[in-house]
């Protein structure tokens, strides 16, 4: 009687499963014969994700979404992982009126399709409750001065110190605190603090949060860069100095200006060599499934420290998607996918930080004590500067940091290398 | 029998009237393919093109900017290091391999086929895979494979990719592994195709093995290993994404080789027209490079 209650139950699930499949495919949401298509760039990381439990996720929730939408289909283009040449292509064919209607958009180039005026408002799509419960950072960057909302930024990221608390019981809420911390853990055979020091975008943005927990600005209001000047100069300066101490005490490994990923820092983790490292809050999940749970148990984590335990910054990241045709039915179905696919259903699914309060309390993903600490220190949420010069920015903050804790230059003369370089980029664009 | 009577005995061919019209689709493939793409490299370098906006003018700015940049002389620095050693490497590790599998064949030791996969399958490893595989070995952590291995022998550890004289060492050692294949196998194909006579004459003449690679296979390779040079220049200068992969550049510029630099300013500066100068910068050593060896081997050629 069980089996054939099975059967029947499998049987009648089958057409549902086909038409899942067939409302699905690798190029296309929805049916091929729809009579209206929006063409959406997005990452690879949700509906054609390698994770098997996340790509099902998502299908399920884009053919609820085209379900209710029979008259559209969605063509899918997939961009790469080199963010940078994928989002520089997507603004030229943008520009040249060969873009797709929606894309997803890395949230520091955002400024960057801002500028360029290639982005269209969804203000139908977004209420201006909704609206008003982004994190301040997040609602500055999607909005125009008018109050158009022009992307819709549907999960954000942040750095957070991780440290092992069988050797850091307390977190380090200063500067002082962390080195002291570190060098306790070093006289017990661990490697201190890990940080990223290689050259990739992670160092430089890692440690803007020590420049920013000191307000300095990168870039001023016409996006000129004014790091290395004025009182900036100072800052950046004690900034340098903070991590090239850590490296020369013997707080931090000379090796931290090798590492350019942040699995270096699981990989540490799960080995027992480091106490203390600075991460990303994807990590938390990422720690939980790697390490056994008693060891799993010690690890806690807290807002990075700053100069003072009342000067804290972290740098905010994530995508965000915005409408780029001018036809306003696209335009509002973009921001219907953002909205109805992404923001909330999206980030629970995969445990992505909600950019507005409200989800937090709507779903049972972020229950756990981290949340608690994500969405506090996202109140000194920094996102990158929002101009053209950033990514040159970044790069000669990444020479510079090399330079200093390899010991090749001195901050000063570091500092002045990478503004002169900046200044000659920035005089080119 | 004269070539005047062989030709005249085969009948007149396609080219001999009037070859250019034989020659066109050849020099239009080659046009379209090669010198546009070139021809357009040189007319950005000339614009203020960039990756958010096409050329608007055309001066010579881009070109005045890219050689007054003070990293310009660092970077060309680390490249001629970078190339200079991995040529050589690639040259004398490419070599030493190609003469032991020719040695090993000729004796009929087993294994030399799988030896030559072996090498050759490092070859076609994508260069980025290349970096990250290296990268895996040179990990500076407590339980980094090469720093580990170092340990049990009691040396090391040794700061692979955070010490910048150690990281141009470690990128040079990646290339190496994943280059030789290519000059192993140019000299491989060059060590076969020596009349094996000349070794049986030097045999009877009491010729040790250094004689016979000093005054037989040596001077008849030299053509090889020049056009082998030329090639593997060009290779070594147009090698970024294993650099990539493994340092990024780093630390510092430490790394950063010409290619790496041009990918840098076009993609983080955005800098098309900078980006299209310095490849031209980088298309003029390797041609430079090329016609030094041309010039080399055309003075050598024997007069007919």
């Amino acid at each position: 009687m069980n089996k054939t209650l099975f059967l029947a139950a499998a049987a009648s699930a089958l057409p549902v499963m086909g038409t899942a499949q067939d409302l699905v495919t690798r190029t296309r949401v929805g049916l091929a014969d729809a009579p209206n298509t929006l063409t959406f760039r997005l990452t690879a990381y949700d509906l054609y994700s390698s994770d098997p439990a996340t790509k099902a996720a998502f299908e399920a929730l884009f053919t609820d979404f085209i379900t209710a939408r029979p008259d559209w289909k969605i063509e899918t283009q997939l961009q790469t992982g080199n963010i940078g040449q994928e989002q520089a292509r997507l603004l030229q064919q943008t520009q040249a009126g060969r873009g797709p209607d929606c894309a997803m958009i890395d949230s520091s180039q955002l400024a960057l399709f801002k500028d360029n005026g290639v982005l269209k408002p969804m203000n139908d799509v977004f209420s201006d409750a909704e609206v008003a419960d982004l994190f301040p950072f997040v609602r500055d960057a999607v909005t125009d001065a008018d109050g158009n909302v022009l992307a819709w930024w549907w999960f954000t990221d942040l750095r957070v110190l991780y440290r092992d608390t069988s050797v850091v019981p307390d977190a380090p809420q200063t500067w002082e605190d962390l080195k002291s911390a570190a060098l306790s853990a070093v006289e017990q055979g661990r490697e201190g603090i890990l940080f990223n020091g290689g050259r990739w975008e992670g160092t430089a943005f890692d440690w803007l949060a020590n420049v920013w927990a000191q307000d300095a600005t990168l870039v001023d209001d016409n996006g000129a860069p004014v790091f290395a000047s004025g009182e900036n100069r100072e800052k950046v300066l004690t900034a340098i100095a903070y991590y090239q101490d850590l490296v020369d005490s013997g707080a931090a490994p000379a090796r931290v200006t090798s590492i350019t990923d942040y699995d270096s820092f699981n990989a540490a983790a799960a080995a027992g060599s480091a106490a203390m490292f600075i991460g990303g809050n994807w990590q938390y999940g990422q720690l939980r499934n790697t390490l056994p749970p008693e060891t799993f148990a010690n690890w806690e984590v807290s807002e990075i420290p700053g100069p003072t335990a009342d000067q804290r910054a972290t740098g905010t990241g994530g995508w965000t998607i915005a409408a780029l045709t001018d036809d306003p039915a696209k335009a509002s179905l973009c921001g219907e996918i953002a909205k109805d696919i992404y923001a909330g259903p999206g980030n629970a699914a995969q445990g992505l930080l909600p950019t507005s309060a409200a989800i937090y309390d709507q779903y049972d993903t972020y229950d756990g004590p981290e949340y608690d600490l994500f969405s506090a220190a996202l109140q000194n949420g920094v996102a990158r500067p929002g101009a053209a010069i950033y990514p040159e920015l970044s790069n000669q903050i990444q020479i510079m940091l090399g330079d200093v804790l390899s010991g090749t230059a001195t901050p000063e003369a570091a500092l002045d290398t990478a503004d002169a370089a900046v200044q000659a980029a920035f005089d080119r664009q | 029998m004269t070539i005047t009577n062989r030709t005249t005995d085969r009948g007149p061919a396609p080219g001999d009237g009037h070859p250019l019209p034989w020659l066109v689709p050849a020099i239009a493939i080659l046009a379209a393919f090669y010198a546009v793409p070139v021809l357009d490299v040189l007319r950005l370098a000339f614009s203020d093109a960039s990756l958010l906006a096409p050329a608007s003018r055309y001066s010579t700015d881009a070109i005045g900017g890219v050689l007054a940049d003070p990293a310009l002389p660092v970077v060309l620095g680390t490249t001629l290091v970078f190339t200079l050693a991995n040529v050589a490497a690639l040259q004398l590790a490419g070599l030493c391999i190609a003469l032991v599998i020719a040695r090993g064949e000729r004796r009929g030791l087993r294994g030399m086929a799988a030896f030559r996969t072996l090498v050759l399958a490092a070859w076609v490893v994508p260069g980025i895979a290349n970096g990250l595989v290296w990268q895996m070995l040179f990990d500076e952590a407590p339980y980094g494979t090469l720093n580990s291995l170092l340990g049990y022998v009691g040396l090391g550890p040794v700061a692979w990719l955070s010490d910048p004289q150690m990281a141009m060492a470690s990128a040079v050692i990646a290339n190496l592994w994943q280059g030789t294949a290519f000059s192993m196998i140019v000299f491989y194909a060059a060590r076969r195709a020596i009349d094996p006579t000349l070794y049986e004459v030097a045999e009877l003449d009491a010729a040790t093995p250094w004689q016979m690679f000093r005054y037989i296979t040596l001077p008849l390779m030299r053509r090889l290993i020049a056009v082998n040079t030329v090639l593997v220049t060009v290779q070594t200068l147009n090698t970024f994404d294993s650099i990539l992969a493994l340092t990024g550049g780093g630390p510092g510029r430490a790394t950063e080789v010409l290619a790496l630099f041009t990918f840098n300013t076009v993609f983080y500066n955005l800098d098309l027209a900078g980006g299209s100068v310095l490849a031209v910068l980088l298309f003029a050593i390797g041609m430079g490079c090329a016609l030094l060896v041309h010039y080399v081997i055309g003075r050598e050629r024997p007069a007919a």
